[in-house]
């Protein structure tokens, strides 16, 4: 008995000791983490000899818990960056090596002292032609269903996006949406909360709009990017389009810190971001990337669409995440 | 199922020997008893020590909501699962057992196939532009599309065919143990074929439902993935509602709590039902 459990043990242990030439990096899968990999990690494999092993997908929870126990296995994660702001208050996050990662090129938005930018996104109307007589033009066309009937699809989870989409459907100006009026937000869902479909993911927004199961939603701009890519037969508008970003942490604890933070420095580098942004159709974090960018590609990113831009504000969520979540999943589930 | 169990005698029984169970207690206390403690323990003392967690649980009208979702959800499937397992088990052990192990087949390979994979082949059924409601549209037979998904009936609909084997499995050994003489003999005695069912083999096959009904209801309880790609946000089960809790919200104290006191429920289910039909029964269908 003892012999099976110290054998157990010791496998465990050599399996979660990641050797000094390789690191972990852990993103949320699909068409994105295939994009990273190619972009970042392959090119940094080859020129720092450090392997890089893919996990994923993302668990903030598992994050918390390996952190908790002391046992961190991944080495960099890809996170929303709400929670990368919450998450280093909790004291989860390593601050990140500026001595290592080069901070001058990185728009000031989506870094800080824990956390990279790895790549910034936009929620964009989008709709299927054949399942929407019209165009949709602004968020409040999505909320007026008689000239637009139809299921609509909205991001299901507690997150920046659909509050603040649904308070300009209202009528709030933009730079009047913090602090959020949650009454004013639920209020305003309420009158089409019957012909909201959810979705929990890219993949799952994309089937959605393709199918014309739902007529038009909510979609981040790299997963329309990828409908259209397809030929999908789908309308965009980026008037008020919603910015928000991911970033790169390195949980608390994790056992390759400076082979992470070599990994950052490269994937935050001009050309790393200009290859992710080709691949993916997110905008790049680095303000010197586009340069390195064929010019139909630059069009096609939330960077040619500033004027109609609504920055999301990180900050204020990640201060009222928890208060926030409560009442999006109480009224959901109403 | 034996005579003996059949007619009620019950045989308790002594394990010969504690050293052979040792393993299994070792593994069982390890992997089970061990980390439920953890669980609890984590439900009182995070983030502070007290029952604050339990308080806001049971306060709330949202999280009375999901319980009671999630409860509703489990005995509509329990109970569509056995009225559309009953007829395939008693085919199953009527069937000549050539036809019946490739039927056998059929249904034990429906578990091999990936969850995820089989719940999305249901959404691409069930939904608006689906295939169900375009044949149905297209035979004219409806003009808008029926709404079967993202709602209670969907949820139904995929965990019933999840559940199907569970209720199955059980069932077809209880209705085999039968002796087909009882059949014939209340037939003999001028009992109308519903009779028979009624007041022979319904009553015969209790054990059988009871063991796979509590299998489908205690299963269905903890159900994820199937609810929440199937049901929409207004029949968000439990099982969600935790996933939120630890992997969204970081509020572990709280997710511990909701899992405590579902497990607390289910087990009080289970005590419930051995009071109610007895152990032997429950354990000895199958």
């Amino acid at each position: 008995m003892k012999l099976i459990f110290a054998g157990i043990l010791a496998g465990l242990m050599a399996t979660t000791a990641a050797k000094a030439d390789e690191m972990v990096f852990t993103s949320w899968g699909g068409t994105t983490q295939e994009a990273q990999t190619k972009s970042w990690a392959e090119p940094f494999s080859a020129s720092s000899g450090i392997k890089v092993l893919q996990d994923g997908p993302t668990d903030y929870g598992k994050l918390k818990a390996m952190v908790d126990a002391k046992n961190v296995t991944w080495d960099v994660v890809d996170v929303e960056m709400d929670f990368a702001i919450k998450a280093a208050k909790d004291g989860l996050l390593e601050p990140i090596d500026f001595a290592v990662v080069p901070k001058d090129d990185l728009d000031p938005r989506f870094s800080n002292e824990n956390a990279v930018g790895s790549f910034y996104y936009s929620f964009v109307l989008a709709w299927n032609k054949s399942a929407v007589s019209g165009e949709p033009a602004s968020w409040a066309d999505m909320f007026d269903t008689k000239k637009f009937p139809g299921k609509r699809t909205f991001y299901k989870w507690s997150a920046p996006g659909v509050i603040e989409i649904a308070l300009l459907a209202d009528g709030v100006p933009a730079d009047k949406l913090y602090p959020l009026d949650l009454d004013r937000a639920f209020k305003k869902l309420d009158t089409i909360k019957s012909d909201i479909v959810w979705w929990g993911g890219g993949a799952e927004s994309q089937q959605l709009i393709a199918s014309g199961e739902a007529a038009f939603g909510q979609l981040w701009n790299g997963r329309v990017f990828a409908l259209e890519k397809d030929g999908a037969d789908v309308g965009v508008s980026w008037n008020q389009n919603l910015t928000a970003a991911d970033v790169l942490v390195v949980p608390k604890g994790a056992k390759n810190k400076d082979a992470a933070m070599k990994f950052l420095a490269a994937a935050t580098s001009p050309t790393g971001q200009a290859k992710f942004a080709e691949a993916s159709g997110y905008a790049p974090i680095n303000t010197k990337a586009k340069a390195e960018m064929p010019a139909d590609v630059v069009k096609g990113l939330p960077d040619a669409h500033v004027d109609s831009q609504i920055n999301l504000d990180m900050n204020y969520w990640a201060e009222h995440r928890d208060e926030i979540a409560t009442r999006w999943y109480a009224w959901q589930a109403k | 199922m034996s005579v003996e169990a059949q007619q009620g005698i019950a045989t308790p029984r002594i394990p010969a020997g504690l050293g052979g169970l040792l393993p299994a207690l070792i593994l069982i206390g390890l992997f089970f008893v061990v980390p439920v403690l953890a669980l609890l323990l984590r439900s009182v003392t995070d983030p502070a020590p007290g029952l604050q967690n339990y308080a806001a649980l049971l306060g709330d009208g949202t999280y009375a909501r999901v319980f009671f979702n999630t409860f509703l959800v489990a005995a509509v499937v329990t109970i569509v699962t056995v009225l559309v397992a009953f007829p395939v088990a008693w085919m199953l052990a009527i069937m000549p057992p050539v036809l019946a192990s490739i039927l056998f087949g059929i249904i034990i390979l429906s578990m091999w196939t990936n969850l995820l994979t089989r719940t999305y082949a249901w959404m691409v059924l069930l939904q608006r532009t689906g295939v169900i409601n375009r044949a149905l549209m297209g035979a004219g037979i409806i003009d808008q599309p029926l709404p079967l998904i993202n709602n209670l009936t969907g949820v139904t609909i995929g965990m019933v065919y999840i559940m199907l084997p569970f209720m199955i499995l059980p069932l077809v050994g209880t209705l085999r143990a039968i002796d087909p003489m009882t059949l014939r003999a209340a037939a003999l005695c001028g009992a109308s074929p519903l009779a028979a069912f009624r007041r022979i083999l319904l009553p015969l096959s209790l054990p059988g439902i009871a063991a796979g009904g509590l299998m489908v209801f205690v299963m269905s309880l903890g159900y994820f993935v199937t609810p929440a790609l199937l049901g929409g946000t207004s029949n968000m089960m439990l099982a969600e509602m935790i996933a939120q809790m630890i992997q969204s919200l970081l509020n572990w104290g709280l997710g511990s709590a909701a899992a405590f006191i579902l497990l607390v429920v289910t087990m009080a289910l289970y005590a419930l039902q051995l009071r109610l039909v007895g152990a032997r029964r429950t354990t000895g269908g199958a």
